[in-house]
């Protein structure tokens, strides 16, 4: 699956100074067996401008790259399920006494920074490399939908509250009933004392607001209970 | 209040991007397609020699070689050998009898296929074009694994016939085809390979050469020249070079179609046949269909094809004499026909497809073992058009005597690529979508009666207009029982969120927009991109001859009208909803803006001509060197909901919007620069302009202009300092970078480009992309209310991601963390590098490949961008870059809503009269 230009280059290029490339998918605890990858996997390799090649995946899961004359290319591998680091790959001039071993070399490379900052060394070799990559990362394409959960639900502060001050609705007479008749006594006499549930409680006022008296202009005995009737209407 | 408010959005924004796991498969849709299958390029084929499960192979016109699962018309597997490839393009494919390869000959590469998972086995470059691949049926006992070798033969300045090794593709051995004929085709017998030439005599005709080369040496062992007299003028004519069959054979005619000769490859004898005249009418075409296997009895049939009829001839080849004699003939039939070759052990059948029936026959003898009749194809086709067979294989099943069941592909004339099973199609692919050159939206026709109803109603006297209101609802009531009846229903399937889509004329949301594509081969295809499982309309609109090529452009001048324009002819419009053309005298559209003057471009000795009323206004001139690659003019419906961009502050940042803005992309190939350029189009004043050295300028530049907005992208290489890859560059104009202030405009009420030559302020970033963007796109709603997303296609990942603009935003930080106000808005620190999500793949774990363009439409709601992305496969789907705020999404539970309801419902009655007595009770016991 070569690109045209590809093929002319390396049809330019003569077999006999070409450096031949594998890189393969080993096995790893993220992707335990790589010949599950979908046949579109494929790696490209950029070169200089103008250079481009790309390769799909043969069947024990590598990539091969026959002829590359010599230059710097950024190694990408892609595929549907999968991300791959990208590598750079130097190919250098064969020496004149030697002209099948050129040699190469494989590093890791980061994107968004300098060509010249490679990261560790993926081999090397003399007119033949092989490279490992391993997957980096499986692709996760979908994002699922908060449902409904039902521990979520009753762990709000809403829902808890909520389930309080049922209780209370719910648990306050039964225990008023089984108390003993003194404490019964005590606990009447603080509630009735109290401001908000007492007989001048605000609960009870606002409850006893005499609008149509407010209305009229009659002063109130108390500020407070007025700013709450207004808020009630 | 309002910082919360403005953080909301970009909030959401995050986690709406991703395409939901409820809403992937649903709400979009892909055509996996292949293209144009050849003839000579499919067959079924088992891709495990253990197994009787079949495929479909083919190898299209496209350069697409793919294998399809003949029980629901899916793709198992496929890969696109030659980008760009047209039917011009010589392409082979090959499988030995029980190998689990398939072989590819194209360009100059020859390639072994694993057929169950379509991973390469080996492949090969033959340093020129192939001619022809086959592979050497012959065992030659020494080969343990069993894998069949390859021949190739291949053109150039040196023919070549080579024997490549059938497991690793290394090449055994090879011939050079010497002198200056021209490499036709390769066959192979039992005991010889053949290697066909044309040599072309002093009158110009063509002479066959057959060159016989020993199969294990590759040492020639004959030569000859057929004698074909005069007749062969061209090598279309050439009827068949017949492979790989015990006794192959090579068949011509003349260019007149009057006779037919046969020479069994080997021999120099050559048997001739009159061709019948048929009511007088001209042979078209003459094909012969040949079984493939060594094995199998040497029959073959002969298909004569006139304009309006078909026949065929069945002639068997006497192995002992190497004579050729005609056996039977199947009788005349109207229209096209289609022939295809099956084997089951030595015997050979031929199906012949027609559009009434399909009916399979014995080589041996003319009795009918199968007949079907075919009730249509059920694929969409123009007014009155005559659906036509154009091409088949097909998979016999035999019990006994008889045939039990047959499975055909047949290539239909409207581009479907259908499979019949006993004559009833079962699945059909669309693969003239497949060469789609131009595509547009246009809203259904239906959509568009209403508002012509009520346009007439506004532009009539008043009395007039309400007795045309009464009589519209008087025929509206008519709907309403089947309107009532459908209630329940319709109830029931929101409650339990099976509602499906409505159709067209329902369709209150806008997803039901109908898409027109306009292909290679002439046709218009209209899908509907709501309900796009199946094919709206498909009809022929150009009448092209082979290998014409027309450049059409689609657009739709107003709702529910289709226009296709070429440079041929003037623009043809067509109903959208149904096809139909309309009248060609269109009416004056009264309504148009008088004021408005166009502005023409042209390329003009490489630079850009701007013209106003036949007058020059601007030119534009590349510097020495460069060359124009693209212009992105901004859309002309792109609607902005604000001027300014609101700061975190409250202050606002005026936004430089200008209707007539382009980005021109130049290129420089020798210094390997390109130049961007902002350009006023009514003016012709660069407003921005940046130049990049160190690109590759072979490879796609991506470019798009929106709002006050623009982006490219391109590959860089490393020069000094800088990274080597794919960078993605975005720019954002403003009046000014003051906020508040509106710089030179804020006292003018109206501005014209003419006078003023006001220039934004340019704010730009860089980042580093993953790979290569090869077109860019951006969503449009339907006020521009929605934030906006980069749509980029991926043609190395075959995907398309939309990219938030929040990402991609100018003003990010740089070297510290975003202060309080920029959070409020969104702004995160700068990073040189933007990781595609793969949550931001429209596509997810679809593979759309081979996208050439991206075009989008508003939907009705503001929420919803439509997308349609179109080149090989076809992809569409529905986006909500801001979250779908005004629709209730399938994440709004409609169970939970009333369960919550009726909760609370309880809850009141229960503990409505416990208050109640509480508070009697209070008052009574305290007072």
């Amino acid at each position: 699956m070569f690109s045209l230009r590809a093929l002319a280059l390396a049809l330019c290029v003569s077999l006999a100074t070409a450096a031949r490339l594998t890189v393969s998918i080993p096995a790893s605890a993220l992707l335990p067996n790589p010949a599950t990858l979908p046949p579109s996997t494929h790696a490209v390799l950029v070169g200089p401008p103008g250079v481009r090649y790309d390769a799909p995946i043969r069947r024990d899961s590598t990539f091969l790259f026959p002829a590359l004359p010599a230059a710097s290319y950024l190694l990408t591998l892609h595929s549907r399920d999968y991300a791959f680091p990208p590598l750079r790959i130097d190919v250098s001039s064969a020496p004149a006494e030697s002209p099948q071993q050129q040699p190469m070399h494989a590093w890791q490379t980061f994107r968004g920074n300098e060509w010249a900052n490679k990261g560790p060394s993926y081999g090397a070799g003399h007119g033949e490399l092989h490279v490992h990559v391993q997957a980096s990362s499986p692709k996760d394409f979908y994002q699922s939908r908060g449902g409904f959960n039902l521990m979520g639900f009753v762990k709000s502060p809403m829902i808890l509250m909520g389930i309080v001050s049922a209780a209370m609705i719910f648990g306050m007479p039964y225990v008023m009933e089984n108390m003993d008749p003194e404490t019964k006594a005590e606990f009447e006499e603080m509630q009735s004392k109290s401001p908000i549930t007492g007989s001048g409680g605000a609960a009870n006022q606002i409850q006893n607001f005499d609008l149509a008296g407010w209305m009229a202009g009659k002063t109130a005995d108390t500020g407070a209970s007025a700013g709450g009737g207004g808020k009630k209407k | 209040m309002f910082l919360p408010l403005i953080a909301v959005p970009l909030l959401l924004a995050g986690s709406a991007l991703a395409v939901f796991t409820d809403e992937a498969w649903n709400v979009d849709y892909h055509y996996a397609l292949l293209g144009h299958p050849k003839q000579s390029t499919s067959f079924f084929h088992q891709p495990n020699p253990s197994s009787r499960a079949s495929l479909i192979f083919t190898l299209s016109e496209e350069g697409v070689l793919g294998a399809i699962n003949p029980r629901d018309g899916a793709v198992v597997w496929r890969q696109v050998l030659l980008p760009g490839a047209s039917a011009h393009n010589a392409s082979f494919l090959r499988a030995g009898e029980g190998q689990d390869v398939v072989i590819s000959g194209i360009g100059s590469q020859v390639a072994a296929w694993s057929a169950g998972d379509g991973r390469q086995a080996w492949s090969l470059d033959v340093n020129g074009p192939v001619e022809d691949v086959e592979i050497l049926e012959l065992v030659d006992g020494k080969d343990a694994s069993g894998a069949k070798d390859a021949v190739a033969l291949s053109g150039g300045d040196h023919p070549l016939v080579q024997r490549l090794d059938g497991a690793t593709g290394a090449v055994k051995w090879q011939h050079q085809l010497g002198g200056t004929d021209a490499p036709y085709q390769v066959s192979a017998s039992t005991t010889e390979v053949f290697a066909i030439s044309l040599h072309k005599t002093i009158l110009g005709y063509l002479k066959l050469k057959v060159t016989s080369l020993d199969p294990v040496t590759g040492h020639k062992t004959d030569e000859h020249m057929l004698s074909s007299e005069n007749e062969l003028a061209t090598a279309e004519t050439i009827v068949t070079v017949g492979a790989n069959s015990a006794s192959p054979i090579i068949a011509w005619t003349d260019s007149a179609h009057s006779v037919l000769k046969v020479n069994i490859m080997g021999t120099k004898g050559i048997s001739s046949f009159e061709i019948e005249k048929h009511d007088g009418q001209a042979v078209e075409r003459v094909e012969l269909h040949a079984p493939y296997h060594l094995n199998s009895l040497s029959h073959f049939l002969v298909h004569y094809q006139t304009a309006t009829s078909h026949w065929a001839e069945v002639f068997h080849v006497d192995l002992k004499n190497g004579k050729v004699g005609k056996a039977y003939s199947l009788p005349k039939l109207s229209g096209r026909g289609a022939f295809s070759t099956s084997t089951s052990d030595a015997n050979v059948y031929f199906t012949r497809v027609t559009r009434n029936e399909v009916m399979t026959v014995s080589s041996a003898s003319h009795g009918i073992l199968g007949r079907w009749s075919v009730d249509g194809f059920n694929v969409a086709a123009g007014e009155g058009e005559e659906i036509e067979p154009i091409h088949a294989v097909s998979d016999v099943s035999v019990r006994g005597d008889t045939v039990s069941a047959v499975r055909s592909a047949v290539l239909l004339s409207t581009g479907d690529w259908v499979l019949l099973r006993d004559g009833s199609p079962v699945w059909d692919r669309p693969e003239m979508l497949a060469s789609t050159v131009s595509a547009t939206f246009a809203s259904p026709a239906e959509m568009e009666t209403l508002v012509q109803q009520l346009e007439a109603e506004a532009h009539s006297n008043p009395i007039q207009a309400y007795i045309h209101r009464v009589s519209r609802h008087l025929h509206d009531l008519q709907r309403l029982p089947s309107f009532i009846l459908s209630l329940p229903q319709k109830i029931v399937q929101g409650f339990l969120g099976t509602s499906a889509d409505g159709g067209i004329a329902t369709d209150s949301f806008g997803f039901h927009q109908i898409i027109a594509c306009a292909t290679k081969d002439g046709r218009l295809v209209a899908v509907d991109a709501g309900n796009p499982d199946k094919v709206l309309w498909n009809q022929q609109v150009a009448d092209l001859q082979p290998g014409q090529i027309w450049q059409p452009s689609v657009s739709s001048p107003r709702g529910g009208v289709i226009e296709i324009s070429s440079k041929a002819s003037a623009g043809v419009q067509y109903n959208a909803s149904s096809g139909e053309q309309l009248a060609s005298i269109l009416p004056i559209d009264l309504a148009a803006d008088q004021t408005a003057q166009e502005v023409k471009y042209t390329m003009h000795d490489g630079g850009l001509e701007a013209t106003v009323d036949s007058s020059t206004t601007w030119h534009f001139m590349p510097t020495s060197g460069e060359r124009i690659v693209s212009l992105v003019p901004r859309p002309v419906n792109d609607p902005v909901a604000s001027i300014g961009k609101v700061l975190g502050d409250r202050r606002v940042l005026y936004k430089y919007l200008d209707p007539n803005l382009a980005l021109l992309v130049t290129a420089n190939d020798a210094a390997r620069a390109a130049t961007f350029y902002v350009l006023n189009t009514v003016s012709g004043a660069i407003l921005y302009s940046n130049v990049h050295s160190g690109v590759d300028v072979s490879s796609p530049i991506a470019s798009m202009l929106s709002e006050n907005w623009f982006t490219y992208s391109f590959t860089a290489e490393a020069l000094g300092d800088s990274p080597k890859g794919h960078q993605l560059v975005v720019g954002e104009l403003f009046e000014s970078l003051v906020a508040n202030d509106r710089g030179l405009l804020s006292s003018t009420a109206n501005y014209s480009s003419m006078q003023t030559g006001t220039e934004p302020f340019t704010l730009t970033k860089i980042y580093q992309i993953p790979e290569a963007v090869s077109k860019m796109a951006v969503t449009r709603t339907r006020q521009g209310i929605t934030s906006r997303q980069l749509l980029a296609v991926l043609a190395d990942s075959s995907a398309v991601v939309g990219i938030p603009y929040g990402v991609l935003d100018p003003r990010r930080p740089i070297n510290r963390d975003p202060s309080k106000d920029e959070q409020a808005e969104g702004l995160v620190r700068y990073s040189p590098v933007i990781d595609f999500d793969p949550k931001w793949y429209l596509n997810h774990q679809r593979e759309v490949v081979g996208v050439k363009d991206v075009i989008t439409s508003p939907a009705l709601l503001e929420s919803t961008s439509l997308l349609f992305a179109y080149g090989l496969d076809i992809f569409g789907t529905r986006l909500s870059p801001s979250f779908s705020f005004d629709v209730l999404g399938k994440d709004f539970n409609k169970f939970q809503m009333l369960a919550t309801v009726a909760a609370l419902a309880v809850a009141t009655f229960v503990v409505a009269p416990l208050v109640m007595r509480k508070q009697v009770n209070s008052r009574w016991q305290f007072m």
